[in-house]
């Protein structure tokens, strides 16, 4: 514990990354996210959890303006990366989800080749010049996540008939292939087996360095473990916010501890 | 299972089971027995369909023919008149010559004798010698068409019972028609004029090559059309247009255009194609434009299911890693929705290789000897030129209109194999 704090309390320094002040997301008129406000930082993972229903995943996907895509998903007050409104006219949604990578629930590879999906992205963005490097970038970015060895010698057969668990490791590469800033991550471990998930882990913990992480979980032990920033949400409020350290040894809330202690989910 | 209930409640779980498998069986069997009668009926109706048509248009797919050894007569047929000379007289006289009941010098029973001759034979044998003038004053052996009596005569569809003075051939005609099979002049052969002639007042020499013609240059100009526009329309309006009252109102009115029978779309493109723009009447390519209008509603409708069956998650994954909406469509979408759009496709251009009424509203069902050699020259289609013969009074046409319509549901086969060949090759798993 003793070191864990020391690494909560670097954090605490850290720049703000994003910064969310009275966000409210509506689907029609279903109030999903309620008045949250919060200053996530440079260089650190920040856990999201929550009962189911709660509005994770919805506040995730307006990070990179993914609710752009949802018809009837209106969000409403100030969104802003490194001091910049994403929600202002001259931001293209393009840029910024080239910037912020997303690596959704449901593992959701694209019905080509292993090689192609991790591919994709880098070609689109112009990042490799050459088939070398690509080859390069593929590789790198199959190996961080953590996938490497089961299909090196099959990059060419089809992603989708990869294992679930293979299917949303693919996804997590392919979500770093191009490099983003800010990478947003879905319950990524949700269908992984204990092994696979320890190396998704280490992965997030080596990508804090170079970028900024926030992970929707439902396990505290996964939220304990990697993450130094943990939000609590419940029906649609961000309920507490705080150093992962003080929200699972110390919550303010009596909402948090329920849920933490396994009576509110 | 058992104790969840044990005491109070008599029943177990497993016996409510029990009790009520009986029943969903038995739903599940009637529901059955009904969709194989269903089937069954198709069937049948498909079999009557089918069999009706085979066993009157069999007998178009042979041709009776006879064989001649021909004189070439340098004073009928003179090298310097070519390509005019008296071919029908070298072609009697070569027919006499194998008819020793026939007096040469009688014009009536010469006349009657050679009526075996379908009236193409000379036109052939001018075109082989003009060919190659060398052969004249030589003897050539020569196949020909029999002319549509003495075919049905050798059908057997010509029956010799009749009275004299009803029959269409008379007892000497009869008698040297005999003779000539006696001698092996007469026989049989696969009808490949029926393929490669274009249409004939005769029925011997009608064939299908001005309709096959037509009804490809049609559906050519159809297809490039109705494929490029159609796709781009299902393309903006499902990805690109914003949901509003307008694009509702375009949805429904794709929908109702869809439904609009097609001589209506004659109609229009008889005043629109013809009327204003001053194209030619019966023309392929008029022809095209007009199934156009037909199948593009069809390719929409189609291609905008095949579009949204592309689940969500593949947009979102692609948008995910900072792809343009552009990017999106055209690189994921349309591609996984392209097997669809396919099917669709065919079956529209299949709908409208069989469509007759709008062609025969813009004049596709003129009376043409010729194959179109381009979508500009006048044509018929399939589809009419059956309208045409199925109209003609001669009874050759009548087993000739059958062949033609099992040459069409043919194509039509053909091209739903190649549908369902699309769509269970490119089918796809997520
Ligand atoms: N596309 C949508 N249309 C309408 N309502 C939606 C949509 N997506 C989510 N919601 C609603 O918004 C609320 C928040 O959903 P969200 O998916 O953010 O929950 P979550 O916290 O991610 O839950 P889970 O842990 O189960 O993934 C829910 O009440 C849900 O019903
Ligand atoms: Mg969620």
């Amino acid at each position: 514990m003793d070191d864990l704090r020391a690494i909560n309390n670097d954090v605490e320094s850290n720049a703000t990354k994003i910064s969310a002040k009275n966000v409210q997301v509506y689907y029609g008129d279903t109030h999903a996210i309620k008045d949250v406000n919060v200053e996530i930082k440079e260089h650190t993972v920040t856990a999201f959890i929550g009962p189911s229903g709660c509005g994770k995943s919805t506040f995730l996907r307006s990070i990179n303006r993914m609710n752009d895509t949802i018809d009837i998903c209106r969000v409403e007050g100030d969104i802003r990366i490194d001091g910049q409104d994403i929600y202002d006219r001259n931001i293209d949604p393009v840029q910024l989800r080239a910037r912020v990578g997303m690596v959704f629930q449901k593992p959701n590879p694209f019905p080509k080749s292993i090689y192609d999906n991790i591919a994709y992205g880098p070609k689109i963005h112009g990042l490799a010049k050459t088939k070398a490097d690509m080859d390069e970038i593929v590789e790198k970015s199959l190996r961080r996540g953590a996938i490497w060895n089961e299909v090196k010698d099959r990059l060419h057969a089809p992603g989708t008939g990869l294992s679930g668990g293979q299917q949303q490791r693919l996804c997590i590469a392919r979500a770093i292939a191009t490099e983003p800033d800010v990478l947003l991550m879905d319950e990524p471990c949700s269908a992984l087996d204990p092994i696979a998930t320890s190396q998704v882990e280490e992965l997030i913990d080596q990508l804090r360095e170079s970028y900024t992480v926030v992970i929707v979980t439902h396990s505290m032990q996964q939220a304990a473990r990697v993450s130094q920033k943990t939000a609590f949400f419940h029906l649609g409020s961000l309920v507490e916010y705080g150093t992962t350290d003080d929200i699972f040894t110390n919550p303010k809330d009596s909402r948090t501890e329920s849920y933490i202690s396994g009576r509110i989910g | 299972m058992t104790d969840i209930s044990s005491g109070s409640v008599p029943l177990t779980t497993n016996e409510k089971v029990q009790a009520s498998l009986g029943r969903r069986r038995r739903k599940q069997f009637i529901l059955q027995g009904l969709g194989i009668g269903a089937i069954s009926i198709a069937f049948l109706m498909l079999f009557i369909l089918l069999w009706s048509q085979i066993a009157t248009g069999y007998k178009a797919f042979m041709q009776t023919n006879i064989t001649l050894e021909i004189f070439i007569d340098p004073e009928e047929v003179p090298t310097e008149r070519l390509p005019r000379g008296n071919f029908d007289d070298v072609l009697a006289a070569a027919l006499v010559a194998n008819l020793p009941g026939v007096d040469a010098s009688d014009r009536a029973a010469l006349r009657s004798a050679s009526g075996i001759l379908s009236n193409g034979a000379q036109f052939d044998l001018r075109d082989r010698i003009v060919e190659n003038p060398a052969l004249i004053g030589q003897t050539i052996t020569m196949r020909m068409p029999v002319s549509d009596p003495y075919d049905q005569l050798y059908k057997e569809l010509l029956d010799r019972e009749t009275p004299e003075n009803l029959r269409r051939l008379d007892d000497a005609q009869i008698a040297n028609y005999d003779h000539l099979v006696e001698i092996g002049a007469i026989g049989s052969r696969i009808n490949t004029g029926l393929i490669t002639n274009a249409d004939s007042r005769f029925p011997e020499l009608a064939g299908l090559k001005g309709a096959l013609m037509g009804s490809f240059w049609a559906l050519l100009t159809c297809f490039l059309i109705a494929f490029p526009l159609g796709i781009g329309a299902a393309v903006y309006l499902e990805e690109f247009a914003p949901k509003n009252k307008l694009s509702d109102f375009i949805e429904v009115n794709i929908n109702n255009l869809a439904a609009v029978p097609s001589v209506v779309f004659g109609l229009l493109a008889l005043s629109v194609f013809i009327g204003w723009f001053g194209l030619p009447r019966s023309v392929p390519f008029v022809g095209g434009l007009t199934l156009a209008l037909m199948t593009m509603p069809t390719i929409i409708i189609a291609t905008r299911a095949a579009l949204k069956a592309v689940p969500p998650s593949i947009r979102e994954a692609a948008l995910g890693v900072g792809a343009s909406r552009q990017q999106v469509v055209f690189g994921h979408v349309v591609p996984l929705a392209m097997p669809g759009i396919l099917t669709g496709t065919i079956i529209g251009l299949a709908q409208a290789l069989g469509e007759t009424a709008p062609l025969l509203l813009i004049g596709m069902n003129a009376f043409i000897t010729s194959a179109p050699g381009t979508p500009f020259d006048s044509a018929t289609a399939l589809p009419t030129q059956i309208f045409i013969w199925a109209d003609s009074p001669e009874r050759g046409f009548v087993s000739r209109t059958s062949a033609a319509i099992l040459v069409l549901l043919t194509f039509l086969i053909m091209m739903n194999a190649i549908a369902i060949y699309l769509r269970s090759k490119f089918e796809r798993k997520w």
